[in-house]
């Protein structure tokens, strides 16, 4: 049940991009259009929810004291999460690629914009500090990368209708963007007081 | 470029970097340690503020100062649900985090015992959620094991500015001092933070932190659990002393 | 190796010829990495509700952009493409851990204050962008140069920010450092303080100022600002 409790709580309460501003560089770059925000969302959850348990095996059985070596490498964390994380990127790619073409022309191009997102990399982070087991790690991830893919479309949404309207020159593109990434902070902040147990339940 | 090429680059780098960082953790670790302990035997001491040597407070002793006052001064024991103490010694080296998150019926936990001259202190560390993330702190009884003599509260997450004054707002951490956890019959109330404000003369209330009630909250239901996992200790140090 | 490169570039030109002073002013207005290259918005800006943790994290920016665009520049025809984006990654993830290290030693309650903010130096995208863009092509000292006008742009932002959060937020500047000064608030700590003096009475701290969102709002208001004096940099569409 915890799990289900941390998968609602990635998702809406504590967004990832809107409450820490993870991944917020590909967040606004990749936000002009739905149909691109949709295939770089997807991608997000894809690659989260895949990297997310393999560190934590890794920082569990590797990294920790109690691991196969026997000492404490948590300092060698970095390093190797981040080689976990540009290396399934890259697997993922070929595999998708292989497998299904089609998918592959509609994700493509993103898979390696993945690596060098905070998201990714914050997800792994983020979990040690709190000390998540296993299924919560999974959790964690799943909800996280459905989070950054809802506000990534929600804002790619806005930003095509606001084409229309009559900005001020110089607040035009990146100055609006920003706006209404803090505006939609603070939407989401609404959701702030919501127990996530009471659905667990 | 070679496949031989590429996996001999890929190797050295890794090894370099490998190496070099070893190099440098081995030479900083001692002083990593270090400041980890101070920053923890700070949050102990700080919860006695006013019985520091010479008045001053904790934020005037330097790093070494606090760590030979934390040893000469505090014994560490270690106590079970029961009330028992395991342990006479060794309770810094317990992880509360981890040992919270055993059944409570598990745990052994430690209570450090401040040995002022006047007013011996009991420290119970304390574990809870706030709104975000995890909250602890200690708490400070005086010799009667009734009296707050004062807290000190940490977090992992909150709200900077909302929450987060648990910890940044030294006046909030002030309010408990003189607070007392017993009613006059000797029943186990707790503290509790009351949102608008604590009504004059209440022992046993202070003002939640304004703006962030589930933190408050939080901070009320750690007091409550954590007190009443120490309860058993705290009536036999009680029986023992009559 | 490293230092028979430097030093042939000494030799050759100067140390800080003109192309080499555009290198480091460039990224403060013109072609600043955030408001203009829209490069390590990412986690950075969550760490800017005081001006302490800010100035840290635009010296901890700084230093691994400098080295990054070092290190990678001296290597950039040993680098094989195939495992370009790896060995990039290993070297920045390393210069962090140096910078993770060296805080938890001497630093602690920064260190505490900044927790997985450091770790994700590796992955804000201003690192990573200047290696592709500039150091992967070009001269080790002019990939320093760059390294550290970036990391200066960048960090430029940081603490304006930081400084109208903290001002408008708390009341005060700098706190937990030896010059920390306390501007407005509602008792005698303060310099103007907001229960006694009769001008400033209807005084608050905002709170929204205390949270993140803040950051975004302000930003947007620096390129706004940016784009009204230097028009060139207006977006077309």
């Amino acid at each position: 049940m915890e799990a289900i409790n941390i998968f609602i709580k990635s998702a809406f309460i504590e967004n990832m991009v809107l409450a820490y501003f993870l991944g917020m560089c590909s967040f606004l770059a990749v936000s002009k259009s739905v149909k691109t925000a949709f295939g770089l969302g997807l991608a997000v959850i894809f690659v989260l929810g895949i990297t997310m348990p393999i560190n934590w095996v890794i920082n569990e059985y590797l990294l920790s004291e109690t691991g196969l070596f026997g000492m404490d490498l948590t300092f060698l964390r970095f390093i190797l999460f981040i080689a976990v994380i540009a290396s399934m990127v890259q697997l993922v790619e070929m595999v998708v690629e292989k497998f299904s073409p089609a998918l592959y022309t509609s994700l493509g191009i993103f898979l390696p914009l993945i690596t060098v997102n905070c998201a990714i990399l914050g997800g792994s982070l983020f979990m040690i500090s709190r000390e998540y087991n296993f299924v919560e790690s999974v959790a964690f991830g799943l909800g996280g990368g459905f989070g950054w893919f809802l506000a990534i479309v929600l804002l790619a949404a806005i930003r095509e209708k606001i084409r229309y309207s009559d900005v001020p020159a110089p607040l035009r593109g990146l100055g609006i963007a920003f706006i209404l990434t803090g505006l939609m902070g603070i939407a989401f902040m609404s959701l702030m007081g919501i127990d996530p147990a009471a659905f667990a339940k | 470029m070679s496949n031989s090429y590429i996996i001999t680059f890929t190797f050295i780098l890794t090894a370099v970097v490998a190496l070099s960082l070893t190099v440098l953790r081995q030479a900083t670790e001692p002083l990593a340690e270090k400041n980890e302990e101070l920053f923890k035997k700070k949050a102990i001491l700080a919860a006695v503020k006013d019985y520091l040597p010479g008045g001053k407070s904790i934020d005037e002793f330097s790093g070494d100062e606090i760590l030979s006052l934390f040893d000469k001064q505090v014994q560490d024991i270690v106590v079970d649900a029961t009330g028992k103490v395991v342990a006479e010694d060794g309770g810094e080296n317990i992880e509360v985090a981890k040992v919270w998150k055993e059944a409570p019926e598990k745990r052994q936990l430690p209570v450090y015992i401040y040995k002022h001259p006047e007013h011996t202190c009991y420290i119970f560390p304390m574990r809870g959620k706030g709104l975000w993330d995890d909250i602890w702190g200690n708490i400070a009884l005086g010799p009667d094991l009734n009296e707050v003599v004062g807290v000190a509260f940490d977090h992992k997450g909150e709200t900077p500015g909302l929450g987060a004054e648990i910890k940044d707002n030294p006046k909030f951490a002030e309010q408990f001092a003189g607070k007392k956890i017993f009613d006059e019959q000797g029943q186990f109330v707790s503290i509790v933070l009351k949102k608008g404000g604590a009504a004059p003369g209440d022992e046993h209330a202070v003002d939640a932190v304004t703006g962030a009630t589930l933190t408050s909250d939080g901070v009320t239901a750690m007091l409550k659990d954590a007190l009443s996992w120490y309860l058993p200790y705290i009536e036999s140090v009680k029986a023992g002393k009559q | 190796m490293a230092d028979t490169a430097v030093k042939e570039v000494k030799k050759r030109e100067p140390l800080l010829g003109k192309k080499e002073r555009k290198l480091l002013l460039d990224p403060l207005n013109d072609n600043n990495p955030i408001t203009v290259q829209v490069l390590g918005i990412c986690s950075a800006l969550a760490v800017t509700s005081m001006v302490l943790p800010s100035v840290v994290m635009a010296v901890a920016v700084t230093f691994v952009t400098a080295f990054s665009n070092l290190f990678v520049s001296l290597l950039r025809r040993r680098i094989p493409k195939q495992v370009r984006m790896i060995a990039q990654l290993v070297i920045i993830a390393f210069l962090v851990t140096v910078v993770e290290l060296l805080l938890k030693a001497y630093n602690y309650p920064v260190y505490k204050q900044l927790s997985v903010y450091i770790g994700l130096i590796i992955t804000n995208c201003i690192v990573m962008g200047r290696l592709e863009a500039f150091a992967m092509a070009n001269k080790p000292w002019q990939s320093f140069l760059d390294g550290i006008g970036n990391g200066l742009g960048y960090g430029a932002i940081l603490i304006t920010v930081a400084v109208v959060r903290e001002l408008f937020g708390k009341g005060s500047l700098f706190a937990g450092t030896p010059i920390a000064l306390n501007i407005i608030g509602p008792n005698a700590d303060y310099w103007i303080d907001t229960s006694s003096n009769p001008w400033f009475s209807w005084y608050v701290n905002n709170n929204l100022m205390v949270l993140p969102i803040a950051a975004m709002f302000i930003i947007a208001i620096l390129i706004w600002i940016q784009r009204t004096v230097n028009p060139k940099l207006v977006d077309a569409s």
